[in-house]
């Protein structure tokens, strides 16, 4: 159980490049963050900075109210989880898991105790005198997982996890991790690149590009209210479609006209694209593809032909290609669409969000 | 093996290649192997046999030759010296060695590289232009003609370092961070992670610079002179040369040279295994 805190931090290697860059983060006791983004974004070296893994070129990190820079890894009672396992090939499963424990001296019978009452919550009894290279990727993940729960650490990092699973495998792996953070109740840090493990498994997710924070906030918060077009494009699958449209005037209200049409704003983001005095200039919209519908010619945003209907059970994803735009409607499996059939698109107004096109912060929500 | 099934070339030509490679391969066995094959059959020799050109193999079987150097000779002596101080010199070769390339390759820091350079640079040194230095710090330290001189110089091997270095290279950095993240010391992550994993580089290193250290001649001699302290080729020589019987007593010789080999071959029949594994470059890692 604890608390941390970055305040200001940079990482910045000798070559000047800065992979992290003045980040502020407070993790409170028993929250399970996840650090995501995509690959170079700093997630790894944010998480290798808490661990003692890297130094901080600059800033401060406190843990449990101590500042913690110079504190080294094996000092910091913090257990980590690596990408690839790191599990010691020369020793057994059981000799895995007790070797922290060992390097604490704990005496001989408790760690056995400890290392039998892991083994059995993990599913991993019978694999105890087997050593790493005998085993599956989910048994060496159960394993590494294993060695970092039998010491009771102040947190637990995660460094990419599942990334070496199947996709079956990861998701049930995705799950246990959700019970283990339930059972330990401590906090839990977690790297990812994958928003569908980031969503599921946040309770606060850190959202990071280029060595900075985008965004950070709960799971639902981050899908429906981005702070910015990165954010919005990153979370959600499919991906959220971005299109050019101008906000113009029309009766009492204002409408964002599109190249085939138009959206009617709602009063409430017409009211904040007015204060914004955004009436009459270019913004970037952005609407998600379960947002999307089928319409007729005169109510439609977007014309344009079919290019890809992707049946994915009870769902299905119709890729459209328009004029200058690809928009992705997500359906449900009874609306087949034949390829290159001319189809028109509606948006529903309330889920659009408007982003300013020079610095992709959000208008409105 | 692989030739049998993936060589599709004509028969004689197959039966050539591997007349050619048996050819070469046999002679520099030969080569290689006759002078230590006539030392052990010449140490059972009679002296006027030794003399003899025309027989190789010994009439009788001199086994006196050997007991007389086992119970009567010094050479036993020399041979145990040799053995401890090439044993202490060795686990100090190893430790320090260790130590500094679990740094080179492990630990971050500006003149990492710089350092290893450094280090390779001594080793473009030729031996001999050190022994002038070396003497003269073992003199004032007042060390020459003792077994603390010949440890204390030797206790640290370039040529283990690099070879060391090679074999950490190829562990994944991950397995020391997380040993770090267990709560290992960077000492217990050397010789709990580490170490273990490159049992071959290790094994190599001790037996290699055991044998070189267990036979070195040059600077031993430099450095002492009282025979309490000789290793054993000082111990040898002073044999061949015993009481103005140079090149006497050659029966007697070639005996003490197979006794003195005797302990190396003991030694290499069981590390054998490691040694190969070691100098090819495998440390036995396995995922």
């Amino acid at each position: 159980m604890a608390e941390i805190i970055l305040k200001n931090v940079t990482k910045e290697y000798e070559n000047g490049f800065q992979a992290v860059k003045n980040i502020n983060l407070e993790i409170k006791d028993n929250e399970f963050v996840i650090l995501v983004g995509p690959s170079g974004c700093g997630k790894s070296t944010t998480l290798r900075m808490i661990a003692g893994l890297e130094d901080i070129s600059d800033g401060d990190l406190y843990l449990d109210g101590k500042r913690i820079n110079d504190v080294s890894p094996q000092d910091r009672d913090i257990a980590m989880v690596f990408q690839n396992y790191a599990l010691y090939p020369h020793m057994t499963v059981y000799q895995n898991i007790a070797y922290s424990l060992k390097i604490k001296k704990v005496p001989k019978d408790e760690i056995d105790k400890r290392v039998k009452d892991v083994a059995a919550s993990l599913g991993l009894e019978n694999l105890l005198d087997r050593r790493p290279g005998q085993l599956s990727g989910g048994q060496k993940q159960r394993v590494a997982m294993g060695r970092a729960i039998i010491r009771h650490p102040k947190a637990f990092l995660m460094d990419e996890p599942l990334s070496n699973l199947d996709a079956k495998l990861r998701g049930q792996m995705r799950v246990e991790i959700a019970d283990l953070y339930r059972r330990l109740n401590t906090t839990f840090i977690y790297v990812t690149h994958d928003q569908t493990e980031a969503m599921t498994l946040g309770t606060k997710i850190v959202v990071m590009k280029d060595g900075e924070i985008m965004q950070i906030d709960n799971p639902t918060n981050l899908f429906n209210y981005p702070n910015n077009k990165f954010v919005a494009g990153f979370i959600g699958t499919p991906t959220m479609n971005f299109f050019e449209g101008e906000i113009e005037e029309k009766g009492d209200g204002l409408i964002l006209k599109t190249r085939d049409g138009f959206i009617p704003l709602t009063a409430e983001k017409a009211a904040k694209v007015r204060e914004g005095g955004w009436v009459g200039k270019k913004v970037t919209a952005g609407i998600r593809p379960e947002h999307v519908e089928l319409s007729d010619q005169d109510s439609a945003a977007f014309r344009g032909e079919v290019s890809v209907f992707e049946l994915l059970g009870s769902n299905a994803i119709i890729y459209t290609q328009c004029q200058d735009d690809r928009i992705i409607m997500n359906t449900d499996q009874t609306q087949y669409q034949e390829h290159g059939k001319e189809i028109f698109l509606k948006v529903k107004e309330a889920k659009l969000h408007l982003f300013d096109p020079e610095t992709e912060r959000t208008i409105t929500n | 093996m692989n030739t049998r099934y993936s060589d599709n070339r004509a028969l004689p030509v197959r039966i050539l290649s591997i007349l050619g490679k048996v050819l070469i391969l046999g002679t520099a066995s030969i080569f290689t192997a006759f002078p230590f094959i006539w030392m052990m059959v010449s140490a059972l020799k009679t002296k006027a046999d030794i003399l003899n050109t025309e027989i190789f193999f010994p009439t009788v079987p001199q086994w006196s030759n050997i007991t007389s150097i086992i119970f009567d000779s010094p050479i036993p002596r020399y041979i145990f010296n040799s053995a401890w101080v090439s044993a202490v010199i060795v686990a100090l070769q190893i430790v320090s060695g260790a130590m500094l390339a679990y740094a080179l390759v492990f630990l971050k820091f500006r003149t990492n590289k710089m350092l290893f350079a450094i280090v390779m640079a001594t080793y473009m040194l030729p031996v001999a232009a050190t022994y002038i230095p070396s003497y003269i710090i073992l003199a004032d330290w007042k060390m020459l003609d003792s077994f603390r001189g010949l440890i204390i110089s030797s206790t640290v091997s370039i040529f283990g370092i690099f070879l060391l270095r090679q074999g950490f290279m190829q562990i994944p950095k991950g397995l020391v961070e997380a040993a770090r993240m267990d709560g290992a010391s960077h000492w217990r992550a050397l010789w709990e992670v580490v170490c273990p994993m490159t049992k071959a580089s290790f094994i190599t290193f001790g037996l290699m610079n055991f044998i070189s250290t267990y036979n070195n001649y040059m600077w031993p001699s430099l450095i002492t002179k009282s025979s309490e302290y000789f290793l054993v080729s000082q111990g040898l020589r002073a044999f061949f040369i015993r009481d103005g019987a140079y090149g006497t007593e050659w029966a007697l010789v070639m005996a003490a040279s197979a006794v003195v080999v005797i302990p190396l071959l003991v030694l290499f029949a069981f590390t054998q295994k490691w040694f190969i594994n070691g100098i090819g470059g495998e440390t036995g890692i396995k995922g």
